[in-house]
């Protein structure tokens, strides 16, 4: 099944509501996906002014929020069969790209924290029962706020990680493709124009905590997806050298890559 | 018609009571209920609810005792049993202070479809008596109702809780009134979670009226403390932007910059910029009352001039008094016990 781990909503700073989402994903045939709104931190200038701005989940918003998601889980499940799984994006946000870290956290039921060091946001998700995700640590290719911390400390927080995204977008990141860390692939989508951008392919049972646990035993695969009205939504001409894979077999196993390869054509 | 169940929270007997709720039983709609709730069965208004009912066999109508506290917000726990008991999907939470015509039900309901959320009207203040009265009705019937109009235009409507129509199949989709208890405004609160789904929040053409009656400076003073702390917890960007959309602010700053850049008279200047200023709140308070009382331009020069003080001790401050309850408001307008 097809997934997204990585959306934000109105709630944030998305341009389309819960429901909103949950049909544009639902009608493509999505089989798993989860918004992950940011949560900013609450001892820095920048971060309270994201919230002033209503850029960021609150503790006063948070409840509205998990309600939202539970409620349209149900419909999702009911009208697509498709999973929701509720996160945030725990967001630490500096004027320097190499002080900033975004956090993913998957599958949490509680209001977490953004304050503190990234070792403690980590523990507190994985308490809470949920995935800790390094969200877009190198540079995503575009012109926007770039977030390095934690990859300039990915050797400690390794272990504290349960993937790391190797793709924000429509760009494949070389540099976690060849470090041996576990990957995701997610759109880290604002408005339905990024759709397309890759995405991950889970093959486990249709079920919140399977999900998490393909996700825990890197049981992924990855794949870029092409919104184009009228079609079946997958691109199929994605070829290795597109992806930028020549690097290893070991990140190879982890594509899909369509048999009906036109070579040339370039994903990024 | 969609059947409609009226919500109606009640504490105490306010003057004019027995008319505003009347008016609801006299409402000329095919298909409704009224569930009254208070939250004590010792409540003043017990006797006067269940004589109205009496009197009143025509309208399906009862009340309710709801003693449930699932926050500190008082009106959402006492409207807790009704939500559950509503006999419809249709609900209208309506306060005990409005008074309505009697097509006002089949004028709410009309702007339903399927992309709106929630109905809501602009107040119309009537029947002011006493200096606090007569502010809150200035206050109602220009400021007010011209920023809900603003909000409205720029497509963030605010919802006020003196009348929300909306579907029960619709807030259960946020977690149902229950998720509002633990914010002092329930009513901003739910029309936030209408928009997070996506839906049209609409004001309705004709505004509701609410019997203001004779009250106290001191009273119109600390509910618009309260007011006021409550728009600075939950939008404190325009909180602080608050005092220029008043006419006092913007008067002197843009009298000394007439002066300075052509030479004006501030004096001419600030008496021009009131007296335009004063015109344009007359024909908007107009259209809420049409018959202002005749001290309506000296109470509006009075409220203009307090909205400053008013405004700097609702900044210095975060504690509110509500139904005998002392509550401190933190971000985002949740409540805890002070």
């Amino acid at each position: 099944m097809l997934a997204d781990f990585h959306i934000h909503s109105t709630f944030s700073d998305g341009k389309h509501s819960i429901p909103e989402l949950i049909d544009a994903y639902g009608t493509r045939g999505f089989g798993c996906i989860s918004i992950t709104d940011h949560l900013c931190e609450t001892e820095t200038v920048i971060g309270r002014f994201a919230t002033y701005l209503g850029r960021s989940l609150t503790p006063a918003t948070f409840p509205l929020y998990l309600e939202i998601l539970k409620s349209e889980a149900r419909r999702a499940w009911i009208e697509y069969g498709m999973v929701v799984i509720p996160g945030v994006e725990l967001t630490k946000n500096s004027v320097l790209n190499h002080r900033s870290a975004h956090i993913i956290a998957l599958g949490i039921e509680g209001l977490l924290c953004a304050d503190g060091d990234a070792v403690d946001i980590c523990r507190s998700i994985r308490r809470h029962g949920g995935l800790a995700i390094a969200a877009h640590p190198v540079s995503t290719r575009k012109t926007e706020k770039q977030t390095y911390e934690l990859w300039g400390r990915r050797e400690e927080l390794a272990p504290e990680f349960d993937a790391w995204e190797v793709a924000s977008g429509p760009y494949l990141f070389d540099e976690v493709l060849e470090s041996g860390l576990p990957m995701i692939a997610s759109s880290d989508l604002h408005s339905l124009k990024q759709m397309t951008s890759w995405k991950t392919v889970l093959s486990c049972e249709r079920h919140p905590e399977a999900v998490l646990n393909a996700i825990r035993k890197q049981k992924v695969k990855f794949q870029f997806y092409r919104d184009e009205v009228g079609n079946d939504g997958l691109d199929h001409r994605i070829d290795s050298s597109a992806l930028g894979i020549s690097h290893g077999s070991h990140s190879l196993r982890h594509f899909i890559i369509p048999e009906t390869l036109k070579v040339g054509t370039a994903a990024s | 018609m969609y059947p409609v169940s009226i919500l109606k929270p009640l504490k105490g007997v306010e003057e004019g009571l027995r008319e505003n709720l009347q008016s609801f039983f006299d409402l000329d709609y095919p298909c409704y209920e009224i569930i009254f709730s208070i939250q004590h069965w010792t409540d003043p208004a017990r006797a006067l609810i269940e004589e109205m009912i009496q009197q009143n066999p025509q309208t399906a109508a009862r009340l309710l005792i709801c003693e449930i506290d699932l926050g500190p917000n008082p009106k959402v726990n006492n409207l807790i049993l009704s939500y559950k008991k509503a006999k419809y999907d249709l609900l209208l939470i309506s306060d005990s202070n409005v008074r309505v015509n009697r097509d006002y039900l089949k004028r709410q309901v009309a702007h339903l479809d399927t992309s709106v959320g929630m109905v809501t009207s602009v107040v119309a203040g009537q029947n002011a008596a006493g200096i606090g009265g007569n502010l809150e009705g200035v206050y109602l019937n220009t400021f007010y109702a011209r920023w809900m109009e603003l909000t409205a235009t720029f497509g963030h409507a605010c919802v006020v809780g003196k009348s929300m129509l909306f579907r029960r199949s619709t807030s259960e989709r946020f977690g149902g009134i229950r998720i509002l208890a633990r914010y002092l405004a329930e009513d901003y609160m739910a029309g936030e979670a209408v928009r997070r789904l996506g839906l049209r929040i609409i004001i309705a053409t004709d505004p509701i009226r609410q019997y203001i009656g004779d009250y106290a400076f001191s009273t119109f003073w600390s509910r618009h403390l309260r007011w006021g702390r409550i728009r600075k917890s939950q939008a404190p960007l325009i909180f602080f932007a608050e005092p220029f959309f008043g006419a006092v602010l913007s008067g002197m700053l843009g009298c000394f910059g007439f002066a300075y850049y052509f030479g004006v008279s501030p004096f001419y200047a600030f008496a021009l910029h009131m007296s335009v200023w004063f015109l344009c709140d007359t024909l908007v308070a107009m259209e809420l009352e049409p018959n202002p009382s005749s001290l309506f331009p000296l109470i509006w020069v009075v409220r203009e001039f307090l909205a400053l003080p008013l405004w700097f001790h609702t900044a210095i401050g975060k504690t509110v008094q509500w139904r005998g309850r002392s509550l401190t408001l933190k971000p985002g307008g949740l409540l805890e016990d002070s």
